[in-house]
């Protein structure tokens, strides 16, 4: 008998079954989040990080590989288009709010999602990157499914947006954590829209926990922000 | 039942937005324009029912499971860009602490001017 070897034929087998790459990305969320809560939830470490540690160690030492593993998840990608439509519940059930601060919305809106593109590639230009980087970069404030299509249209690599969308998802919910008293704001609708206009889903999972209300404003932002630069990056990146 | 009725709305929605899309070859996303569609149907309507609020409650609470796939991609395509990771990581770090300063100065300083313009 060599029961090494017939359970990796049996693994083979299921390996490419969407349910192995589904079962895999539940239980790194799972552990994740497990993990996160023992911690108490700290800002520096959010659980998408801890679970995509532990999904890629998953991959590394199981007989699969990431492109095996990716073309199972597709199943679950596939949900992120009605996830996004679910986006509009909340927004429209906070509707009354958003009317309330509508001029510094209108305002915000366009000058900060133009920032958040600007600001990182400039930098990144200026440090060397190239054209293809910096398409991955630059719809880094979109969230995922909008920016995939952006990066698709202006050439840039899909995995690399990815990585800079979670970075940035990062650092944005962070930074409005850790400046917002500081720069002495405590609207927590304020702090809602800034979470989801620089921290797209990242930054609206953030808000929701602060309250609804800033989890609508983050929606709002992070829609509003999609919108605006799905628009606006495939006319002016050329320059 | 009511959250699969809810799910079927959702998915009904995200598909009328990637039939607009690909029928009128807008550059939105299906489910951006499926959530427009949304929010102007519920305005129609004036009201969430019980199983659409459910059904997007749950599916937002696991969005980061969504996106994980792709973000994973990252560490087993990392060597194409090395080289370039100090200008990515500068960029993106720096360039999103500025962002973030901007916004919430801006919003704060509008909300402001706005509310005291109101008051007065």
């Amino acid at each position: 008998m060599n029961g090494t070897s017939e359970v990796f034929s049996a693994f083979a087998g299921v390996a490419g079954s969407p349910m192995l790459s589904v079962g895999l990305s539940l239980a790194a969320f799972l552990i994740g989040h497990a993990v996160c809560v023992v911690l108490g939830k700290p800002v520096w470490l959010p659980a998408i990080l801890v679970s995509a540690v532990f999904l890629s160690l998953a991959i590394v030492a199981l007989p699969i590989n990431y492109s095996v593993y990716r073309e199972g998840a597709n199943w679950l990608m596939a949900l992120l288009g009605p996830a996004t439509v679910a986006l509009g519940v909340p927004l429209f059930q906070q509707m009354h709010h958003i009317r309330q601060m509508s001029w510094p919305i209108l305002v915000v809106l366009p000058v900060g999602a133009m920032l958040a593109v600007v600001y990182t590639l400039v930098i990144a230009w200026a440090l060397g990157a190239t054209p293809q980087v910096l398409a991955s970069l630059a719809p880094k404030s979109v969230t995922a499914p909008i920016a995939i299509g952006i990066t698709e249209e202006l050439g840039g690599s899909v995995s690399l947006m990815m990585g800079a969308l979670l970075l940035t998802g990062v650092i944005a919910t962070i930074s409005v954590d850790m400046l917002a008293a500081r720069l002495r704001v405590s609207d927590e609708r304020i702090m809602g829209f800034a979470l989801g206009l620089n921290g797209h889903a990242i930054g609206t999972v953030r808000a929701f926990e602060i309250s609804a209300t800033a989890g609508a404003f983050a929606s709002l932002g992070m829609s509003l922000t999609g919108l605006f630069t799905a628009l606006l990056l495939p006319l002016l990146f050329p320059f | 039942m009511g959250s699969l009725r809810g799910f079927l709305i959702l998915i009904g929605f995200f598909l009328v937005g990637e039939m607009a899309r690909l029928g009128l070859g807008l550059p939105f996303s299906g489910g951006v324009l499926g959530m427009l569609g949304l929010v102007l149907w519920l305005m129609v309507r004036g009201q969430v029912s019980e199983g659409l609020g459910s059904a997007s409650r749950s599916i937002i609470s696991v969005l980061v499971l969504l996106i994980m796939p792709g973000v994973v991609g990252i560490f087993f395509n990392a060597q194409a860009f090395s080289g370039y990771w100090l200008a990515i990581i500068s960029a993106l770090v720096v360039g999103t602490v500025l962002s973030v300063i901007s916004t919430l100065l801006l919003m704060n300083w509008l909300s402001t001017a706005d509310s005291e313009n109101s008051g007065q």
